[in-house]
């Protein structure tokens, strides 16, 4: 409790407490909200982990305005093996929107059994990504992202970066069903932090795990290797779009809806990728 | 309810009837209605049944015989035996299966009119893949998992089958979260009354908790608004275990999770039956959803979950003494 209080006293100014407490949902008594989230828990963790964002990948985001109020799909790229794209975006709703939101992430399946980082996701607004779940926070007014791509976005080596893998299409019946819009999202930087030269799949099997990603520096440099690189980020936010139809329309129609909005991602990552060029580790200026 | 005792007092058997839960139901049902209490288990010393008591076997025919002398009107099934080292498996499925099964049997051959069935959330299971919130429809997922809470299952298989094959009664199952009172003896409130409470490193799952008052005002609406069909019941909303030991009043110490397994399992091997299944339930959450029985029974809970943690140590504190000086 102690170094929870310390860390929200000494990590965040009197304006982001008082942001993010007008951003919570409904708490009760106890304090969570009905899915666990703990708005102590995420002060201090943002306190904690603010450095990442504005020192290690100088996150730059664009378009926050766009970000309509109440209910919302964050449709976004997914790369990098591990989910700090997730992560800045949620980061990035809490320090820069206006007003500020809490991401509710859809994690994978096998993260509630996973110590630690079961019981943190929990306090921090991530769940697990199911149907359910997703329709509740939607109809709870939250923002919710969603990566559709999966682990066949975040588990793709570099020669494959900023190429939008296959989109699940779940997300369009879930925009139409909770009359939800949907915002693309573009992030440009996580993908080089993470040079997956190859996905090591005889390994990844034994574990259990989806991939293995092998990087110049990682397994090679044992540890070091396996932080990220600090190349720098950038988040778009693009317009709203509205899915239109019937959510119990025939596969083909969903696909053609989620095919949309892959297509205004794919632009929206060309756009920064050629704006960018060479330079993965700029400033941020 | 005037127009109820103006008529005949409606007769109400209520099973546990020796339990703390009980106790606490009865207390608010025994100016309007005749209460026949049974149990296999006698009162405890000092306790007072506001009505007649009998202790019984509920798979004993002496059961039938509560039925064949007296027109029951309400059947309030309050007698599931929990999991605990203390009782047998092979007894708790006698009591909790075959007693449940006779009960059933016997409300259809004398055509009793509504009954409440108290199952228990244990039967959705602990797991992690479960949803945020699990809904009556969802399967039991503890019949997989958890061999110790087959017989729960099976039970409340059973009320479900009764609810849809016969029409003579209404019949309303409750699926309560974790219970928790001052009078309340199950495993979680003998283990958050403890000074210090294990917990399983890293793992940190949601729990929720219904004071056995606001149960009992469930089971009492339950009754009056004569409802029909499958209801979670929880009180205020949910709460991280490690929360709930400070609330609780208590300290928690983290242990890994599987020297908690080793040690069951190595326990089980002299024949100590411990609930192991409840393991489970504080490593991955089971989280209900009881807005259908708030929609339709108009139930609010009166206690925040704090003061329903608080009540099982302010009230022990005031207990114990009494019982030394006694």
């Amino acid at each position: 409790m102690g170094l929870k209080n310390l860390l929200i006293e000494f990590g965040l100014t009197d304006l982001e407490k008082r942001r993010i407490d007008e951003a919570q949902p409904e708490l009760n008594s106890a304090g969570f909200d009905d899915f666990g989230l703990d708005p102590q828990t995420l002060k201090a963790a943002l306190a904690a982990t603010r450095w990442i964002y504005t020192d290690y990948f100088r996150v730059k985001a664009h378009g926050l305005e766009n970000l309509p109020a109440g209910r919302v799909l964050l449709i976004s790229n997914h790369g990098g093996q591990i989910p700090i794209d997730g992560l800045l975006i949620g980061m990035s709703l809490l320090l820069e929107a206006k007003p500020a939101r809490v991401v509710r992430g859809m994690i994978e399946r096998w993260v509630p059994g996973v110590p630690f980082v079961s019981s943190f996701f929990a306090r921090v607004g991530q769940t697990v990504g199911d149907v359910r779940n997703c329709k509740e926070l939607l109809e709870k007014e939250q923002a919710v992202l969603v990566f559709p791509e999966g682990v066949r976005g975040s588990g793709k080596t570099i020669f494959k970066k900023y190429q939008l893998q296959r989109f699940g299409t779940g997300f369009i019946r879930l925009a139409l069903e909770t009359r939800t819009p949907i915002v693309p999202v573009a992030v440009v930087g996580c993908e080089e932090a993470y040079p997956s030269l190859l996905n090591f799949k005889p390994l990844a099997k034994l574990l259990g795990a989806p991939y293995v990603p092998v990087t110049p520096l990682f397994p090679f440099l044992g540890p070091i290797g396996a932080l990220p690189l600090p190349t720098q980020v950038s988040i778009s936010f693009g317009e709203a779009i509205y899915a239109e139809g019937d959510s119990d329309a025939p596969e083909s129609d969903i696909e053609k809806q989620a095919e949309l909005i892959k297509s205004k991602i794919q632009s929206m990552l060309d756009e920064r990728v050629q704006e960018r060029g060479r330079q993965w580790f700029r400033s941020r200026d | 309810m005037n127009s109820n005792t103006a008529e005949r007092r409606l007769n109400v058997l209520v099973t546990g009837a020796a339990g703390g839960l009980a106790g606490t139901v009865v207390s608010r049902l025994a100016e309007r209605y005749h209460l026949i209490g049974v149990d296999p288990r006698p009162l405890s010393r000092g306790k007072d049944f506001p009505g007649e008591f009998h202790v019984v076997d509920y798979t004993h025919r002496r059961m039938s015989e509560v039925f064949r002398s007296r027109k029951i009107d309400i059947l309030l099934h309050l007698g599931r035996v929990p999991v605990s080292a203390r009782v047998r498996s092979s007894e708790r499925y006698q009591t909790n299966v075959l007693g449940t099964k006779n009960l059933l049997d016997l409300c259809r051959k004398y055509r009793v009119k509504r009954a409440v069935v108290l199952s228990t959330f244990h039967v959705y299971g602990a797991h992690p893949h479960n949803p945020g919130h699990l809904v009556e429809d969802d399967p039991l997922r503890a019949s997989q998992n958890f061999p110790e809470l087959r017989d729960a299952v099976e039970m409340d298989h059973l009320a479900r089958m009764f609810l849809l094959q016969n029409s003579d009664t209404q019949v309303a199952i409750l699926r309560p979260s974790n219970i928790v009172g001052p009078t309340i003896q199950n495993t979680i409130s003998q283990l958050l009354r403890a000074e210090v409470c294990p917990t399983l490193l890293g793992y940190d799952p949601l729990l929720q908790f219904i004071h056995e008052a606001d149960l009992s005002h469930a089971i009492e609406l339950c009754i009056e608004n004569k409802m029909v069909g499958v209801y979670n019941v929880s009180g205020e909303g949910v709460i991280s275990y490690r929360k709930a030991i400070e609330f609780a009043g208590a300290r928690s110490i983290p242990v890994p999770h599987f020297l908690v397994y080793g040690a069951m399992g190595a326990l089980s091997r002299f024949r100590l039956s411990l609930p192991k299944h409840l393991v489970d339930f504080y490593r991955y959450s089971a989280v209900i959803s009881d807005e259908l029985f708030r929609k339709e029974s108009g139930y609010r809970p009166r206690l925040s979950t704090q003061e329903a943690l608080r009540s099982l140590r302010s009230i022990r504190a005031v207990v114990e003494p009494q019982h030394s000086s006694a």
